[in-house]
């Protein structure tokens, strides 16, 4: 019965995630923006690294992952304060379930979201293989399972407000995402920025991610370690959201 | 809290009599607490299958705590309940297979449709293919939402999304339906016919838990009644025992065909069940009297020994429920 029913409420609430497409639409023009004025701008000026633009075009997409999954443990917080939670915690499904449940929508939406321009990057670059494509898509979709692990475990942490959640989830973009090889190579950076981003998983993501596309292989991580740690970051978050699924979480009380 | 405790040792000791298997629900010294402020206190309840239990209390009594408790929407801070012979703490999805509950404020489905979220709701309970179907028109159609099926939940009006809330238990029958104030936000019609479908929902096997504030409710409904009041439990017994259990809480009229004299008002006052008498007029007499049954033929039989003065009338008024409800809540206010 746990698959059917897992099944029952992936489709329930996908039906409400794409009831509006808007934030959909927006992400791809907030990608067609940046990718072609911003950063054709950028990799004008950026003259070390050769093809910045391709560079550039694929933090985007570990950016825009990054932003899915902080939505997912928002969306985690809103159902909490919004009398959501309650209801599913009281459906026949176990809290692992539900916890991959909320895993399997971000990946969904995430993977809908970063798609085309995943293909305009690859068409563009003239790096497009099927290979290419399958193994960028599953990169992204590790690195969303990681962060959203990460994201999931942050709300049930700040359960008891939104508040306190969208402050902490705020920080650690500003700073998850510029210690990290988003928009910059490790070798362009000081060293106390180097050693920051050495130690963030992030920019393994975001490294391996490029590695799977095919760009600037030579200013990269190694891939074999990035891919670990990023395999790491995503079975520890999970395992870590599971727990305080299992552990902590219970329906808000009802004010 | 004597009359309170002495109310629940009546049933305790009935109760116990009982095999485990005949409840629906056995909690043992279930305690929920929010940071410090204890909602539930050491509760020890149980609860009949096959019956509706309502469960009466002011606001912050913790009904509402009791409820998420025993559907796992909440873990207990202390001592534990068994729901259908499952224990919360340890089989919590088995618990949550055979129960459901209807929340009192419905909320969190913003952007579905009725017809959406019945079916929804049914086939998380494994009902599947046409009986689904079927089983969810039925139920919009029984809850006067077939209008506004296709209608998304944020612009259905407050009764509506309450019937909705209400109806979710009506697609898959569970084992054990829990209600959290069923009927607020329902105009007169509407609770009456939400009323007699939770009657029917007993009716074909479930045990029923209805929490509410509402007394006419609960006199509507229930089998037994449990009074919660600060987190504590007061009593639990049915209608007409708690009744009873007030305190003078029977009126007894009694009109005379001449005037009243001493002897007779003094007579009256010394037979035993008499918690209060007061001359209303030269010839009429209201007598509060713990069980009025009881008290009338003692009464009669002490009249007709006497027979200097004859009754013409006879009233009698049982007390209300608000009565029950006032006597037993504030002894603990």
């Amino acid at each position: 019965m746990g698959r059917s029913q897992l099944t029952s409420l992936l489709k329930f609430d996908l039906r409400e995630a794409f009831d509006s497409v808007a934030f959909t639409v927006y992400d791809w023009f907030f990608f067609g923006f940046q990718f072609f004025i911003y950063g054709e701008i950028l990799s004008k000026l950026v003259i070390t690294l050769p093809n910045y633009l391709f560079y550039y075009g694929t933090g985007l997409l570990i950016l825009m992952s990054f932003n899915v999954a902080s939505w997912s443990g928002r969306r985690f917080v809103e159902s909490a304060h919004e009398g959501r939670l309650r209801y599913l915690l009281s459906l026949p499904i176990t809290r692992g379930e539900m916890f991959l449940e909320q895993l399997l929508i971000g990946v969904i939406i995430n993977l809908t979201r970063v798609l085309p321009p995943l293909v305009v990057i690859l068409l563009l670059s003239g790096l497009y293989t099927p290979y290419t494509l399958a193994l960028s898509l599953v990169v992204l979709t590790l690195c969303t399972i990681g962060i959203m692990g990460l994201m999931v475990s942050l709300s049930v942490i700040a359960f008891k407000s939104f508040d306190i959640y969208s402050a902490i989830v705020a920080s650690l973009s500003a700073i998850l995402i510029r210690f990290s090889t988003v928009n910059y190579p490790i070798s362009s950076m000081p060293s106390g920025y180097a050693d920051a981003s050495l130690s963030n998983p992030v920019t393994y993501g975001a490294d391996l991610l490029r590695a799977a596309v095919g760009i600037n292989t030579s200013v990269l991580l190694d891939p074999a370690f990035a891919a670990t740690v990023v395999i790491a970051l995503c079975i520890g978050t999970v395992f870590l959201g599971m727990f305080f699924l299992s552990t902590v979480v219970e329906g808000v009380k009802s004010s | 809290m004597p009359v309170a405790k002495q109310s629940f040792d009546i049933t305790s000791s009935e109760i116990s009599e009982q095999k485990e298997e005949e409840f629906a629900v056995i909690s043992t010294e279930l305690s929920k607490d929010y940071g410090k402020k204890r909602a539930l206190n050491r509760l020890n309840l149980k609860i009949d299958k096959g019956q509706i239990l309502v469960l009466l209390g002011p606001n912050g009594s913790g009904k509402t705590t009791f409820l998420h408790l025993i559907s796992t929407v909440l873990k207990p801070t202390e001592g534990t309940a068994l729901v259908m012979g499952y224990d919360i703490r340890r089989e919590p999805l088995k618990v949550r297979q055979v129960s459901a509950i209807s929340f009192q404020d419905p909320r969190g489905f913003w952007r579905h449709k009725p017809a959406q979220i019945l079916s929804f709701h049914a086939s998380m309970y494994g009902v599947s293919g046409e009986e689904r179907k079927r089983k969810v028109e039925e139920t919009l159609k029984d809850f006067e939402l077939w209008e506004s099926r296709s209608t998304k939940f944020m612009h259905l009006s407050g009764g509506q999304s309450k019937r909705l809330e209400v109806a979710k238990l009506f697609v898959h029958r569970p084992k054990l339906a829990i209600f959290d104030e069923p009927t607020t936000m329902v105009d007169l019609d509407g609770k009456r016919m939400m009323w007699d479908k939770i009657r029917q929902l007993k009716e074909e096997g479930s045990t029923v838990i209805v929490a509410t504030n509402e007394v006419r409710e609960a006199e509507y409904l229930a089998d037994k009644i449990t009074i919660l009041a600060n987190g504590e439990h007061l009593v639990t017994d049915s209608l007409e025992r708690l009744k009873d259990s007030v305190k003078g809480g029977d009126i007894v009229d009694l009109e005379f065909a001449l005037p009243i004299e001493d002897n007779l008002l003094k007579l009256v006052q010394n037979i035993q069940g008499t918690a209060e008498s007061k001359l209303v007029s030269e010839s009429r007499l209201r007598i509060r009297v713990n069980r009025s049954e009881d008290w009338l033929p003692i009464m009669t039989d002490k009249m007709h020994e006497v027979g200097s003065n004859r009754i013409t009338s006879i009233k009698v008024a049982e007390p209300s429920l608000d009565d029950v409800f006032l006597e037993y809540t504030e002894k603990t206010a």
